[in-house]
């Protein structure tokens, strides 16, 4: 079935728990070497209660949550996000979202990412849906 | 880099300048955009999306990754972004969150192409009290160029540098001033590392303490003067008894006379009790006492 | 005019102590009476109280406890201890007037026990009122207590006329030498050396403690009424025949520091000018002078201000001329606030009604005028106080 990119629609949840493996993974991915973002001991001696997402992260995945959605045509052309509270170790980041407005395939999605002390990320994105929609993936 | 500590006024200067410096180019990516950087990233991330590679592109939120320094390897020195930060640091802003990062997207990078950043500097705002302290929000821009000189994509980074509270929140000096409209514009100046002194807007008259209308001329437009910061001690009291609430005892209060012509009493510091004397020459120095409040200070003019 | 037109009749006081036991107003209403009592009047007679602004006691509260009717004048006297001599020109104007007949003067606290004028508060600065703003400009700094405001000036006084520690520990002296033979004064039996004043600890420079009064609990009471009806009472009228207040151009709560000179009390010296221009006297003609003495530099600065030397010239005139009992001019027989007590310079004010009716613990010779101050760096009053 066809996903809906009219105004209000929802885009489905994307709640990831945030392993430690995850969130090493992803900064070393990002060649975010960081010790916040990998190191517990070091993070807990700055002040934070363990290591947390990097920014890059952050955007990769609110990324990864709009094209999960849209499908592989979807071109992603801006992200401004807004970041909050950290994203911990041993979280669960959970992103939801919708249709703040669709013209002429320029679909505006509204994304919040949401942790146990707040949200995360809040912000939106914009990107290009060619006119033949896309299909469910899978 | 040999001052100790400046002003807000001053790291607004430096911000300015280094605004001033425009767009300034950093080292080109040490790697073109490449599968399997893409491949590792997209696992890490749990993003399925086969379009990327089957396309020969990277994923757009990859655009910062691909100028990122190794482990060991310092941010880009050149960066007018730099400077800024370490003066915050210095001004005790040591703490550093970011709060937005907005980017757009040209194009996709292209496998094979090597990005070269570009960071230009844009503003500096504060101090502002926030929720985790008093501190400046700095942004920039970085743009990523493609070989040809055509950006590919561009980020708005702004973070905010905060004056960590050493133990929680920090606690509130108790010897607090009251403020009205009359006297805010002294207050907001020395949170500014401006010391104010009212003057007449009609007939020039300056005048401390600062009131809502001029004694000589009966105008109630007012301006200020912001003062050279120069003067000498008037008189000086050494307080060592009873105890006062968020002050360690002995310290000593002088009454200041401007090298402006007015009077005004202040803290001397840095200065030895036995080393006070009426006449001394003294220059302000602004001190946080907590997030909400500077009080201007005097200290002993280097001969 | 108001010279000759009132006179103090009736003083009262409690005993002066550093724990009263009571409540303050109890102790108004003690004072009250005990001066009802030494006029020879009774509550009925009463129709005009005025107090301290600071005082804790209304007036409708004072005159419930002691039995007092009606009123047809009531009035406040601002500025701490500046307020006084304040107060019995306010009497004095409504007795000369006619609002009143009696009016009764009246200080009380438990100022040791209660709360302290010394002790810091930080929330002087706290509210946008004209004399919060105003210790907005003082308080941040930590110069929060009354005798470091007055140290300021004390600094200042020292570098222009080459004044000394000592010359205010001179004061401090004779002020306990007098208290030391009068039985009502908390430091009676207890003189000291310039020495112990020298040796005594920082309170805030330059003052030692032994610059600094002493804080106490007591009340003392005065009753106003006309010189006429005052003469047909028990005691010698002590008539008022100069009373004045007085504030300076600049002035300030007691942080004056922005005026052309900070040497001076020019609140004093206005002060000064109305008495001996209201009296018809000069200082040669005043046997005895109450000086309000909560720290010793101000005493001098007042004998310059009062016309009794010239300016700077103060240390000399006590260290050569002499301000005790057989000085020059004798400074609070009594022993001041430095050795009776601290009552916010109105049990000076007694003492000089009793200099006046020869009735005074270390009684002076042929005493028709006296002087009497109040408050100093602060707005202030003053008083001549004559016989007959
Ligand atoms: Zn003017």
């Amino acid at each position: 079935m066809p996903v809906r990119i009219e105004a209000d629609a929802e885009l489905p949840e994307l709640a990831l728990d945030l392993t430690p493996t995850l969130v090493v993974s992803t900064a070393l991915a990002t060649r975010d070497f960081t010790p916040v973002h990998h190191d517990p001991a070091l993070a807990r001696a700055q002040g934070s209660a363990d290591i947390f997402l990097n920014i890059l992260t952050t955007m990769g995945l609110v990324e990864r949550f709009v094209t999960d959605w849209a499908g592989p045509r979807a071109v992603i052309e801006r992200i401004d996000v807004r970041l909050g509270v950290p994203a911990y170790a041993g979280d669960r980041l959970s992103f939801s979202g919708a249709v703040a407005s669709s013209e002429d395939g320029r679909v505006t999605v509204r994304v919040r990412g949401r942790v146990s002390l707040g949200d995360h990320a809040t912000g939106t994105v914009t990107l290009r849906v060619p006119d033949d929609l896309p299909e469910e993936d899978g | 880099m040999t001052d100790p500590e400046m002003t807000a006024e001053e790291l607004h200067e430096l911000a300015r300048g280094q605004a001033d410096l425009g767009e300034v180019r950093g080292a080109p990516a040490p790697d073109p955009v490449n599968a399997p950087m893409i491949r590792h990233w997209q696992q890490a991330m749990g993003d399925t999306n086969p379009v990327y590679l089957a396309t020969g592109v990277a994923p757009p939120a990859m655009a910062q990754v691909w100028t990122m320094p190794g482990p060991g390897e310092r941010p880009d020195d050149g960066s007018p972004v730099t400077d800024v930060l370490a003066a915050l640091d210095r001004h005790g802003c040591t703490g550093v969150v970011a709060t937005n990062c907005e980017q757009t997207y040209h194009r996709y990078a292209r496998l094979g192409e090597r990005l070269t950043p570009a960071t230009r500097f844009t503003d500096l705002a504060g101090p502002k009290r926030t929720a985790l302290g008093v501190g400046f929000f700095a942004t920039w821009t970085v743009t990523w160029y493609a070989e040809d000189g055509a950006p590919v994509a561009e980020m708005l980074f702004r973070v905010l540098k905060f004056r960590p509270s050493e133990t929680g929140p920090t606690t509130p000096y108790p010897l607090r001033p009251a403020v009205n409209q009359d006297t805010r514009f002294f207050w907001d100046g020395v949170e500014q590392g401006e010391l104010r002194i009212q003057a007449c807007a009609d007939c020039g008259a300056l005048r401390h303490p600062p009131g809502p209308m001029c004694p000589v001329c009966r105008s109630v437009a007012r301006t200020h003067t912001v003062a050279t910061g120069r003067g000498v001690l008037y008189s000086y009291v050494v307080h060592h008894h009873p105890p006062v609430p968020g002050r360690e005892t002995p310290f000593a209060v002088g009454v200041v006379e401007l090298q402006e012509g007015v009077r005004i009493v202040g803290n001397v510091v840095d200065c030895p009790i036995d080393k006070l004397e009426v006449g001394m020459p003294l220059r302000v120095t602004f001190r946080r006492m907590d997030d909400r409040l500077v009080l201007p200070m005097w200290t002993p003019e280097e001969a | 005019m108001l010279s000759g037109r009132a006179a103090i009749a009736g003083v009262g006081a409690t005993e002066f102590s550093k724990q009263s036991g009571r409540t303050e107003l109890r102790l108004a209403a003690e004072a009250v009476w005990a001066a009802l009592d030494d006029a020879g009047l009774s509550p009925a007679d009463v129709d005009g109280m005025v107090t301290y602004s600071q005082d804790a006691n209304q007036e409708i509260a004072v005159a419930r406890e002691t039995g007092v009717g009606e009123l047809t004048f009531f009035s406040r006297v601002e500025y701490g201890g500046g307020a006084a001599c304040g107060t019995v020109a306010h009497a004095a104007m409504a007795v000369a007037t006619g609002l009143a007949r009696t009016v009764v003067c009246y200080r009380a606290f438990n100022e040791r026990s209660g709360r302290r004028f010394g002790r810091p508060d930080a929330g002087l600065g706290g509210e946008p009122t004209s004399q919060g703003l105003e210790m907005s400009w003082h308080v941040p700094f930590g110069l929060v207590t009354p005798a470091a405001w007055v140290a300021m000036f004390a600094r200042r006084y020292m570098h222009a006329f080459g004044a000394t520690s000592e010359d205010f520990g001179r004061v401090a002296v004779t002020m306990r030498r007098h208290a030391a033979t009068n039985p009502a004064a908390w430091f009676h039996g207890r003189p000291i050396t310039l020495e112990e004043h020298q040796t005594s600890r920082w309170i805030a420079e330059p003052l030692h403690l032994l610059d600094c009064c002493q804080e106490s609990d007591g009340a003392v009471a005065l009753v106003v009424t006309s010189a006429e009806r005052a003469r047909d009472l028990r005691h010698p009228p002590a008539v008022v025949a100069a009373a004045a207040q007085g504030s300076g151009a600049g002035q300030m709560m007691m942080t004056s520091y922005y005026r052309d000179d900070m040497t001076g009390l020019p609140e004093m010296s206005v002060v000064a000018r109305r008495l001996w221009e209201m009296s018809g006297l000069s200082p040669a003609d005043v046997q005895a002078a109450i000086l309000y003495d909560h720290f010793t530099p101000f005493v001098l600065t007042q004998l310059e201000e009062l016309g009794f030397c010239g300016r700077g010239e103060a240390p000399g005139f006590v260290r050569d001329e002499g301000i005790g009992l057989d000085g020059r001019l004798p400074v609070n027989p009594h022993g001041g606030q430095l050795g009776e007590a601290y009552i916010h310079g109105m049990n000076g004010i007694a003492e000089a009604v009793r200099q006046l009716r020869g009735s005074a613990a270390n009684q002076l010779a042929g005493v028709t005028n006296v002087l009497v101050t109040a408050g100093t760096g602060v707005p202030t009053s003053g008083l001549v106080l004559s016989t007959g």
